[in-house]
Parts: C-alpha cells; sequence; structure tokens
C-alpha cells in the first residue's frame, strides 16, 4: 500500500503548504484495490482528457476503460461532453469542475446516479492548478469522501496520487497496468 | 454606528435638503447598514472555499494548523480564515483604487480649485451613479469626489481592523465586510474616473472614440521611445502637455503598458498602446524604450534592474513605489537630466511637470546612442542562446503558474523552430520564473523577440460613461429580457489559453445581441484577433451601448460605468429612486437586470475586490481558471436551493423553483463552458416569456455549439412552455417532457425585499 506522502508535485503552484499532504500510489494495484474498496465512486473528467495524448491515444481512451470496468459513475465537465458523444459514450452527469467540487462536498446531495453520497471520487484531466484548489476544498470540507487524483503531474491536496510522471512512457504504463489489474480483480 | 452627530453631518455632506430626491435610508452606510442585505445574499449563495494555503501565520501564537477542522490558537476555523483572507484582499484592491482617486482628485483640486464644476456632458445627466446610491450625494464639484473619497476612507479603518487577530470570527460576517470594501471600491472606481475626464477633458457623451493603435510591433522605435506602465495618467498625461507644447507631438513615440495606456490615449489618440500586464515584463526586456516611466498598480517591482540592463533611464512617479530611489521632485530639471543622462541614475518625481520634463528630455537625448540595444534578438541569436536546452529537465515547464510547455518550446527554439515558442509567448503572463529556474541559464523572455509575432491591431479608446439616451433605448428590452444581457469583461490578463479568447467570447456574445462591454486589459486583448479581413471586433462592431454592440468603457476604473449603467436601468428606465437607496436598486439588479461580469485573466487584488463589489450589486461573476486561487466564489445549490422569493404586487411568498441568478461567482474551466455559463448567468427571474425565449436560444445555440447537445439543465429554467423558443420548440418539449419538467410560476415583480429584514418597504419595490 502507499508509504510515501507527497511532497513536491510536478507544477510548483501545487506545492503543499499545510501538513496532510497525499498518499502516493505508487503501485497501480493499489490504485485498483482503493476503487475496489469504493461503494459509490464517480470519475471526474477534466477538459485535458480530449486534448491529451498518451502515445499514440487520447488520455480520455484510459479514463474511460477505467470507468467502465467498474461501472463508475462519470461527470463529464468543461466541454468534454461533446468529445465522449463523439466516442458514443453519454457522461451520467454534467458540471464544471467548480460546480461538482461544490455539489461533493454536501453529504446530502443524492449523487449523480441518485444513490447518496460518493465515497471515492477519481479526478483525470482536470486543469492541474484547478483541480488541486478543487482537492483542497474536498479535503477540508467533505470529510465524508476520499479522493484519488489519476493525474500524472500529482497532486498533494488529494487523498491518493498517482507520483510524478514526467515521461509520457511510464504514464501509459501506469494507466495500462491499472485497467490490466482492474480486469483480473474484483470490487471488494 | 450612527450617532445624532453623525447623521447630522452625513445630511450636511450630501447636501440633505436638496431637493433632487428624498434621502433613502442608507445614507453612507456603515458596516452594519447593509449586512442583512449581505446575509440574506449569502443565504441563497454560499460561500465556496478552496484553501491555497492550510496554515495561518498571521500573529505570534501561529504557525497553525487548520486542515479539516482544527482551529487556530485564536479560535478560528479555516471557513472564516479564507474569508478573512478575502477581506484583506479586498481592501488591497479598495485601497489601490481609492488611494488612485485621492491623489488624482487632490491633484486637480490644487489645480482648478476644489468647486471645479464636474461636467459629463449632455449625454450624461446622471452623473455618478454608484455615489448617488452609496452616499446619496448628486456630484456637482471636485469636492464632492473628494467627499466620496473621505466616506471610503472613514469607512476602511473599520474594515482593517475586523482582519486583526481576535476581531471578526465568522466566515459570513467576513463575506459580508469584503463586500463592503467591494462597494467602497466602486464608490472610490467611479471618483476616480469621473475626475480624470472632467479634469482631463477625457471623452464623455461620445460613443465613437477614435480607433488607436496597439500591439507590441506599434512602436516605431526608430523615434525617442517612452514607455509609461501603470493605472495613474497624471505624469503620462503631462508628458503628452510637455511634448505638445514644445512641438515634439509625433515626433517622440508614447506608448503605453497597462491601464495608464488606456488613460493616456483618452487624453491623446496619438500615444499607443503596447499591450496588457501580461506582456510588461516580454517588452521591458526588449529594450525598445529609451526611457521607462513607472506610475502605480500592478508594476513590476524589477523595473529599475531591467531599465539598468537595457540601458534605458528609469523615473517612478508614484509615492506607493519608489523603489528606494532618490526623490528628487524638488531639484531642479536640469540637474535631474544630467545625472539621469551621465551617471544613468534612477528617480523617483513626485511632480508630475518636471517628471514630464525630464522624461521627454532624457529620451531625447538616450535614442540616438541606444539603437543597438533597441535591436530585437534575430531567430539564429534566439535560437544560439537556446542551444544548451534538450528539453529534458522540465525545470521551467514546472515553475509555470501558466503550465506552459516551456521546455519543448524553447528545445526547438533551439532548433531554428519558433512555433511553438510563439504559442507559448501568446499564453505567457511574462512572470519570468521559467528563466530564473533554467539551470542553463536560457534567457527564455528574450528569446521571445524571435518568436513573437509583430501584429498590430485597432483598439477604440475608453468612451467612459453610458449615456442616459442609450438607458432609455436599452432599458425597456433589457428588464423585459429581450436583449438578452449586459455583459463586461474586466480585469486582468492572466489567461488561462490564448490571449484572444476573450475576443472570442466577446463576439460569440455581441454576435447574439448581447451587449458587450470591456475594460482594462481585457479590453486589450480583445482587440488581439482579427478577422479574415483584418479586422478587430472594435473595427467591426458598433461602440454603442446597444443590442450586438461593443464598447470599451476604458481603464480598471471605468468598470464603475457599466455598474453604473445597471443603477441607471433602475433609476432612469423604472424610475426608481436611488439617493441612498443601495438595497432597492441592487434587488432591482438582481432581478431584473440581465447583466454579468466576467473576469477570464483574474490576478489581482483589484479585481477580486471589483468582482465582490459587483455581487453586492446583485451582479453575479464569472472568473477564468486562475480565478480559483482567489479561494473564495458564490455558489447556489442549484435546483436543490430554495428558491423562494416575493412577488411585489401580491405581497406573498413564491417558490419560483428557478435558479436565477444561478452563481454569483463561479469558476469556469474553458472558454466554452464560461461562453454557456455567461449566458445563463444572464437568466432574470423578471424576464417576461419573449425574452426568456430569446435567452433561452443564446443558451441553447451557444450550449449546441459547445457541447452538442440540449443543455442538461433546461428544465430549470423553462418556466411554462411560452418560455421555449420556437427553432428549438419541438427537441426541446420533448426532451422536458422526458425528463419530466413541471411549469413554474412566472413574476411580474419578482423581489427579495420583504424576505429578511430591512428599512426598505416592499412598496418601494413598485413603481
Ligand atoms: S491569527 Fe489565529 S490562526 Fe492565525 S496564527 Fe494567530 S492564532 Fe493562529
Ligand atoms: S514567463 Fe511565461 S512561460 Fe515563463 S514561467 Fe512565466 S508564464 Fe510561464
Ligand atoms: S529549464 Fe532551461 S534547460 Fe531545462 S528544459 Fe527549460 S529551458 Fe531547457
Amino acid at each position: 500500500m502507499a508509504s510515501e506522502t507527497m511532497v513536491m508535485p510536478y507544477y510548483k503552484v501545487n506545492v503543499l503548504t499545510g501538513s496532510k499532504a497525499a498518499k502516493v500510489i505508487d503501485v497501480p494495484a493499489d490504485g485498483v484495490a482503493i476503487i475496489n474498496k469504493a461503494k459509490n465512486p464517480l470519475y471526474v473528467f477534466g477538459e485535458e482528457v480530449i486534448a491529451t495524448p498518451v502515445g499514440d491515444r487520447l488520455l480520455i481512451d484510459f479514463a474511460l476503460e477505467i470507468a467502465k470496468s467498474r461501472d463508475i459513475a462519470i461527470c463529464a465537465t468543461a466541454h468534454v461532453k461533446k468529445k465522449m458523444l463523439e466516442l458514443g459514450v453519454k457522461p451520467d452527469s454534467v458540471y464544471d469542475i467548480i460546480e461538482i467540487v461544490h455539489f461533493l462536498k454536501m453529504k446530502e446531495w443524492s449523487g449523480v446516479r441518485g444513490k447518496g453520497f460518493h465515497d471515492l471520487v477519481l479526478f483525470t484531466g482536470v486543469r492541474c492548478d484547478l483541480a488541486e484548489r478543487g482537492l483542497a476544498t474536498l479535503k477540508h470540507f467533505a470529510p465524508h469522501l476520499k479522493t484519488f487524483a489519476i493525474c500524472r503531474r500529482s497532486h498533494p491536496n488529494a487523498d491518493f496520487a498517482v507520483p510524478v510522471l514526467v515521461k509520457v512512457d511510464k504514464w501509459r504504463e501506469y494507466l495500462e497496468d491499472m485497467i490490466r489489474t482492474l480486469g483480473a480483480t474484483k470490487p471488494a | 454606528m450612527h450617532s445624532k452627530i453623525r447623521d447630522a453631518e452625513i445630511r450636511a455632506l450630501i447636501r440633505a435638503d436638496d431637493p433632487w430626491e428624498p434621502v433613502g435610508p442608507t445614507p453612507m452606510p456603515t458596516l452594519m447598514d447593509l449586512r442583512n442585505w449581505d446575509l440574506r445574499l449569502l443565504s441563497t449563495y454560499e460561500p465556496f472555499y478552496a484553501p491555497f494555503c492550510d496554515l495561518c501565520c498571521l500573529c505570534t501564537y501561529g504557525k497553525c494548523d487548520l486542515t479539516e477542522d482544527r482551529k487556530g490558537a485564536c479560535g478560528i476555523d479555516m471557513a472564516s480564515q479564507q474569508a478573512r483572507w478575502i477581506l484583506i484582499c479586498c481592501l488591497m484592491g479598495t485601497a489601490a483604487h481609492g488611494a488612485h482617486g485621492r491623489h488624482m482628485i487632490d491633484y486637480l483640486i490644487e489645480k482648478y480649485g476644489e468647486d471645479f464644476p464636474i461636467n459629463l456632458g449632455t449625454q450624461v445627466n446622471v452623473e455618478a451613479p454608484i455615489i448617488r446610491t452609496v452616499l446619496g450625494v448628486k456630484v456637482e464639484t471636485l469636492r464632492d469626489l473628494r467627499t466620496a473619497i473621505e466616506y471610503v476612507e472613514r469607512e476602511f479603518i473599520h474594515l482593517v481592523s475586523a482582519t486583526h487577530t481576535g476581531q471578526e470570527g465568522n466566515y459570513l460576517d467576513f463575506e459580508s465586510k469584503a463586500f463592503h470594501a467591494g462597494m467602497l471600491d466602486h464608490v472610490a472606481l467611479e471618483a476616480a474616473d469621473i475626475a480624470q475626464i472632467a479634469g482631463f477633458g477625457y471623452p464623455t457623451s461620445v460613443a465613437d472614440t477614435p480607433l488607436v493603435d496597439l500591439g507590441w510591433g506599434i512602436m516605431d522605435s526608430t523615434k525617442p521611445t517612452i514607455v509609461v506602465v501603470g493605472h495613474n495618467a497624471v505624469t503620462a498625461n503631462a508628458i503628452i502637455d510637455y511634448l505638445r507644447e514644445h512641438d515634439l507631438y509625433g515626433k517622440v513615440e508614447v506608448g503605453g503598458i497597462c491601464c495608464t495606456s488606456h488613460d493616456v490615449t483618452r487624453y491623446a489618440s496619438g500615444a499607443k498602446v503596447i499591450g496588457p500586464l501580461s506582456q510588461q515584463r516580454f517588452f521591458l526586456k526588449t529594450g525598445l524604450a529609451d526611457v521607462v516611466v513607472t506610475d502605480e498598480q500592478c508594476v513590476l517591482l524589477d523595473i529599475p534592474q531591467m531599465a539598468k540592463e537595457t540601458g534605458a533611464a528609469m523615473i517612478a512617479c508614484s509615492d506607493k513605489i519608489s523603489y528606494g530611489l532618490e526623490n528628487a521632485s524638488e531639484r531642479p530639471a536640469d540637474e535631474i537630466v544630467r545625472e539621469v543622462l551621465e551617471e544613468q541614475k534612477q528617480f523617483l518625481i513626485l511632480d508630475p511637470q518636471k517628471a514630464a520634463e525630464v522624461v521627454v528630455r532624457a529620451a531625447l537625448e538616450l535614442a540616438p546612442k541606444r539603437s543597438a540595444q533597441k535591436q530585437l534578438l534575430t531567430e539564429a541569436e534566439a535560437a544560439a542562446l537556446a542551444a544548451k536546452c534538450r528539453g529534458t529537465c522540465e525545470l521551467c515547464n514546472r515553475t509555470c503558474n501558466s503550465l506552459l510547455p516551456v521546455a519543448a518550446a524553447v528545445h526547438q527554439a533551439g532548433q531554428g523552430n519558433f512555433t511553438k515558442l510563439g504559442e507559448v509567448f501568446r499564453r505567457c503572463h511574462g512572470c519570468g520564473r521559467c528563466e530564473q529556474e533554467c539551470i542553463n541559464q536560457i534567457p527564455i523572455l528574450r528569446l521571445m523577440q524571435a518568436a513573437a509575432a509583430r501584429d498590430t491591431f485597432k483598439m477604440r479608446s475608453g468612451r467612459g460613461p453610458i449615456h442616459d439616451v442609450e438607458i432609455r433605448k436599452v432599458g425597456s428590452p433589457i428588464v423585459l429580457g429581450t436583449i438578452p444581457g449586459v455583459v463586461l469583461f474586466a480585469g486582468c490578463s492572466n489567461f488561462p489559453q490564448d490571449i484572444d479568447d476573450v475576443a472570442w467570447l466577446a463576439e460569440e456574445l455581441a454576435r447574439r445581441k448581447y451587449i458587450v462591454n470591456l475594460s482594462g486589459c481585457a479590453a486589450m486583448a480583445a482587440a488581439m484577433k482579427k478577422d479574415d479581413e483584418g479586422r478587430t471586433i472594435y473595427e467591426k462592431y458598433i461602440p454603442e451601448f446597444d443590442a450586438g454592440c461593443i464598447v470599451n468603457v476604458g481603464s480598471c476604473v471605468a468598470n464603475c460605468h457599466v455598474v453604473g449603467a445597471a443603477i441607471k436601468i433602475a433609476n432612469i428606465f423604472a424610475t426608481l429612486p436611488n439617493r441612498a437607496n443601495y438595497e432597492l436598486i441592487s434587488d432591482y439588479i438582481l432581478n431584473r437586470v440581465g447583466a454579468c461580469g466576467v473576469v477570464w485573466g483574474p490576478y489581482s487584488q483589484k479585481a477580486l475586490c471589483i468582482g465582490t463589489g459587483a455581487v453586492r450589486w446583485g451582479i453575479p461573476i464569472v472568473l477564468g481558471p486562475h480565478g480559483s486561487k482567489y479561494r473564495r466564489l458564490y455558489m447556489s445549490k442549484k435546483e436543490m436551493g430554495d428558491w423562494t422569493v416575493m412577488d411585489g404586487r401580491t405581497k406573498q411568498l413564491v417558490d419560483t423553483g428557478e435558479p436565477t441568478p444561478e452563481h454569483m461567482m463561479v469558476v469556469t474551466e474553458s472558454k466554452e463552458r464560461a461562453l454557456v455559463t455567461i449566458i445563463k448567468q444572464c437568466f432574470r427571474r423578471n424576464d417576461t416569456p419573449p425574452g426568456r425565449a430569446i435567452k433561452l436560444n443564446s443558451y441553447i445555440s451557444a450550449y449546441k455549439q459547445v457541447m452538442g447537445t440540449l443543455p442538461d439543465d433546461l428544465q430549470n429554467f423553462v418556466r411554462t412552455d411560452k418560455d421555449i423558443p420556437i427553432v428549438y420548440k419541438r427537441e426541446v418539449v420533448a426532451y422536458l417532457k422526458e425528463v419530466g419538467w413541471q411549469p413554474k410560476p412566472v413574476l411580474s415583480l419578482p423581489t427579495i425585499i420583504g424576505t429578511y429584514e430591512t428599512k426598505v418597504p416592499i412598496e418601494a419595490t413598485i413603481k
């Protein structure tokens, strides 16, 4: 399981001035274990999922595979919805990033599928500085949920974060490993 | 606190017996007078906090860790600490504008006397709608503007006091105080801009102001070149006067960066706008300026060093930014010029006329000697400087708060390809952190000289107040909703993506018949995009305050005129009394005037303060992603919220079930999302069915354009089937059926007066 806490993310703007930092999930299988434990997870897709290549594929292809593997509800932020529809996937909900964070803060919110609050929220592709602000909000004001930033730039305000992966190849391996392990394991 | 003595003082200051309107309930409101209004707003639009720092280090009990539900040694919790920080930042903004106004007004009183009349021309009778509404005074002379600034100063001390440890401790009260600071800021903006319009003869009562040149490539550096940086154009205007008096106007190049350039081009259209704040460091490093003149606000603090490096002279002109320089205000100009030229000394000169003389004489002397330093880097030179970069250490990327791919751009430049660096330039805010981190000391900002396109553009110079006659024309369609909204793009140039996104947003709205206004750095950025025929939006759209038109109101202080226009709609069109009637007017704006402010490149405390002030008036604000670092927004619970308001005619509470306006301050991630959000924030409860149909038509068309479908929250904003735009009728009806939509009430006089404790009687909302 995670051993270290996040000290220095890729972007200096996201350096933590505080005492509670994310656990770094070095091994993708540990990340899968976190997902497997979740009862009502949500996956937030930011605008970079449709704009960022990871090798010869787009980031959204990987994120969708992760979501599909556990039928995780998807929230499409920014203008991601259009591209998702082109890919034949209908997001479960459409909010902008700050709005979904605002709703996640409220434990009494019914969640995007009406099943109550989400106990785990995954984030991919949200602009890194904005994602970090949203994660800070949830860290302080949403004790009822955990956050997992699936982002190679790493996020100290999340509960769980991918380590800084400068090389795209390593990032791709990480994502593929996660997807493979999701396929080989079952939710708890 | 009010006392009899203070009340009598206020009555004298506002000339209460002057019969233009009866004095309303809140002349010169104190911290407490509008608190109930604030708490009412905050009950619908709760503060949303995104802490930027988990610690507090304000006093020596600290550092205190406020993570999660911890409290500091003083007892403060995380939400209140965020709110306190917001108040502190808003106070910085108010102080910057207030001190600016104070300087401008004192300068003009010294020059013309306090009885100097304020005359804004034949088209503007309601001369100072903000000051009338907040203070209750009709501005007739410079003395009245000084009264306005003195009121700001008086309130200010109480607000600063509340930030001390062991003072205010509740986040909602901090927010109410931040609103108060924002409102004071708007008073200061209006006082400052009216003073400079009257005192310097800036355009007023004319819409069709001149088109001025913009862009860093516009500067003709073969001439002696003076660059003015900042927001207070007193010295810049004195430079123009000096040039005119000495037959040098046109022979010396004067260009400005940031708002001083707006105001100097309002004074002399032959002056040039180099660009927004984000291009300040880039430009100063080119060495094209022979003399750099700094005034105040958003001025880079390493200008003395940059000027030295390029062999330019440098004169500071504000007591707010003295840079440790000798104050030469009392010394003879000849002596100063000699030391500037012979010893490369830099000076602080607070006497604008003396500063102007020194600046111009130094520029004339220096220009012929500096031609070598005015040469821009060639591609070959830039490639040689970048050659050491392998693009792999990425220290530049990691330190870039604009999250730009600097490493790849510099690496490619090293190989002679400047395309990517050109793209980086368009998104860069010129902080210089990348080159500071570079292990190979590559001068990245200088490399951009070889990559940045030297395009030049046309921007309409700032036009100042919106005319009363324009308000009469658009008041009704705005309130009915048939003009879909009034949008103001204000603020700085900390843009999330390309600098021309503001132009894209402005045009998307103008072509949908919104009234689009711009100010400050946003107004400059909006000029930086041309259509296929080479025209900027200022050349393409009519500069009137009307549907489908585009207006540049002017510098940051001119933002007051758009808020002023919203007030004037209530006062002139709806004939509501505005004198000392803050809540009545704000309630009208909140419920009826479809206005929205946008700060797409937010960076300064001033922009935060302006935005916070706008919210107190009932005007929602949409921010670009960097706005999340302000750490506070105001958001409703949307369909989960309580949207009960009063029907002013029946005096009954009505659950409208309609989240309009949806949020009062919100960040959006992309320009596409911003477009649909801005459109939505212009919905008002008062929209008539035809008006709402027009607004929904815009919303649906924009949403389809950027998201590919009907809006997911359409059911929240369709009240009856009469609201459905005809073009989309069939699909909207099918969608509403699918989601189980139910009709909602349409009110003819929605108001929140009467839903909280206030001195304003509900009858006052009916006219
Ligand atoms: S002001 Fe309060 S929270 Fe801040 S350091 Fe002092 S005691 Fe701690
Ligand atoms: S100067 Fe521009 S590219 Fe360099 S770190 Fe600052 S914003 Fe980024
Ligand atoms: S820090 Fe310097 S050497 Fe390193 S990638 Fe950036 S520009 Fe190249």
